[in-house]
């Protein structure tokens, strides 16, 4: 039998307690990671829970990826359980994503909810992971968005921190890649608590969104976008940096 | 090509706003500089109003607020919360104070927006982490704003020179420029400027004006 492809390997997964960070736990759990839950709530638990009953181990670390400490503190877990950390994971966005908004009605204080999650979560992120990643020549994952690449009539400010993150992932990609840290994002569509929420208020919501997905249905956060994730964080994606992988049934295919 | 025509640039004493200012005036436009700096929607509106007072109404606002002090590359590592916040995200927020008081101005007659978002975003940078984030967030927003306000008669694009004219900086070396040089900000870059501003039918997109570089999209 060989390797589980994320076997002795340590990751962080920012805003994993549900949704497409739970997936991407799952799926890294399942291929044999310590999995380190960042999550503000108890469902960070239930994440942990159902990583161990695939056969995983993992921590949920309770914070706020607005609160710098608070990431340090999930990273500090990473490399005390496994000795490093292979791969940081910044999925968390603000609870205001799936809301939709006019700009013009955008106040600042929704402004910084959106930025203070994305993208100075981002930015804590990387501080407080590279030390660790670069000694393992480990790699950096981003969620990013359609919404980011092609603009978005409901969620512009989603939209607008979803396509900052890739500047900054390109950019960050650039500054490791001495390192040999890398940086990539990954653009999912998955079905998440949201996504069901606003199915259950507008039942023809799903068939139109299958309906602008070649592949006629919307991903699973764990079978779907996972084992992409669980590539990017594995031995094989050493030489991929700085790039856009869209996982989305073929959902956008601009780029 | 823009005689009558009332701009505002944004960040137009200085720098690259300067010389798009000139070239918009080559162009026969009215330009008046509005140079911020902007904390909120509402310091950006009354900037605007002012100029609208005394031009008369306003047809295209060019954001061209671009400090070259936020281009001192660093290592993200060694970024402090507050040059952070600086670099990066203050020059996004500010883009989204002028957005929302340029949809202001424009109310039912609409307008042209342009925004100056160097190709450093598209092509990423060392050491300008925070930048690059901020100018990719503008170029969606444009794309957003332009989806949601188009039925206004309100048109977004961006115009994305290479960012050695903003900066004292260098871009990461990606080609040489096809024609041979970099672009001359008033005599190359202000023209496109003024085409969007003339009117083309042309919304949420980016043109880079970089001479041949990066050839994105």
């Amino acid at each position: 039998m060989t390797e589980p492809a994320l076997s002795g390997r340590t990751v962080v997964i920012t805003g994993a307690g549900d949704g497409v960070g739970r997936g991407i736990a799952l799926a890294c759990g399942g291929a044999g990671a310590h999995v380190v839950v960042m999550a503000r709530r108890e469902n960070g638990a239930e994440t942990v829970a159902l990583v161990e009953e695939r056969g995983g181990t993992g921590a949920w670390v309770r914070g706020d990826v607005t609160v710098a400490a608070d990431v340090e503190r999930a990273v500090a877990a990473a490399v005390g359980a496994g000795g490093g950390l292979d791969a940081m994971i910044h999925n968390a966005t603000s609870r205001r994503s799936s809301e939709p908004v006019r700009l013009e009605e955008v106040g600042a204080e929704v402004w910084d909810d959106h930025a203070a999650v994305s993208l100075r979560g981002a930015y804590h992120c990387a501080r407080a992971a590279l030390p660790a990643l670069r000694d393992r020549k480990g790699t950096f994952i981003l969620m990013t968005s359609p919404a980011g690449m092609e603009g978005s009539a409901t969620l512009p400010l989603y939209g607008v921190v979803k396509a900052a993150l890739r500047g900054f992932a390109k950019s960050l990609a650039r500054e490791w890649a001495p390192f040999g840290a890398t940086v990539n994002l990954v653009s999912p569509l998955a079905q998440t608590p949201a996504m069901t929420n606003a199915i259950r208020e507008d039942p023809a919501l799903a068939d139109r969104l299958a309906a602008r997905v070649p592949m006629g249905r919307v991903g699973d956060p764990e079978s779907d976008v996972g084992p992409v994730v669980v590539f990017l964080a594995g031995g094989g994606a050493g030489y991929v940096t700085g790039q856009t992988l869209p996982v989305d049934g073929g959902r956008f295919m601009t780029l | 090509m823009l005689a009558g025509r009332s701009i505002i640039i944004t960040g137009g004493s200085r720098g690259i706003g300067a010389e798009l200012a000139l070239g918009l005036r080559d162009a026969g436009a009215t330009v008046a500089v509005a140079d911020g700096p902007y904390d909120s929607r509402e310091d950006a509106r009354r900037a605007f109003s002012e100029v609208a007072a005394e031009n008369g109404a306003v047809d295209a606002i060019v954001h061209a607020l671009l400090d070259p002090d936020a281009l001192v590359p660093a290592p993200l590592a060694d970024t402090s919360e507050a040059a952070w916040d600086e670099r990066g995200e203050a020059v996004l927020r500010t883009a989204l104070w002028c957005t929302q008081a340029a949809y202001d101005l424009f109310g039912d007659r609409g307008g042209q927006l342009v925004l100056v978002t160097p190709t450093i975003g598209l092509t990423g940078g060392a050491g300008l982490v925070p930048y690059a984030t901020a100018i990719e967030g503008m170029r969606a927003l444009a794309k957003s704003a332009a989806r949601q306000w188009g039925a206004r008669g309100i048109a977004l694009n961006c115009v994305a020179p290479p960012v050695e004219l903003v900066g004292s900086v260098t871009g990461p070396d990606v080609a040489a420029p096809a024609l041979g040089r970099l672009p001359d900000a008033r005599g190359d870059v202000a023209p496109v400027v003024a085409m969007l501003v003339a009117g083309a039918f042309v919304t949420g997109t980016t043109i880079v004006v970089d001479g041949g570089m990066v050839m994105a999209p």
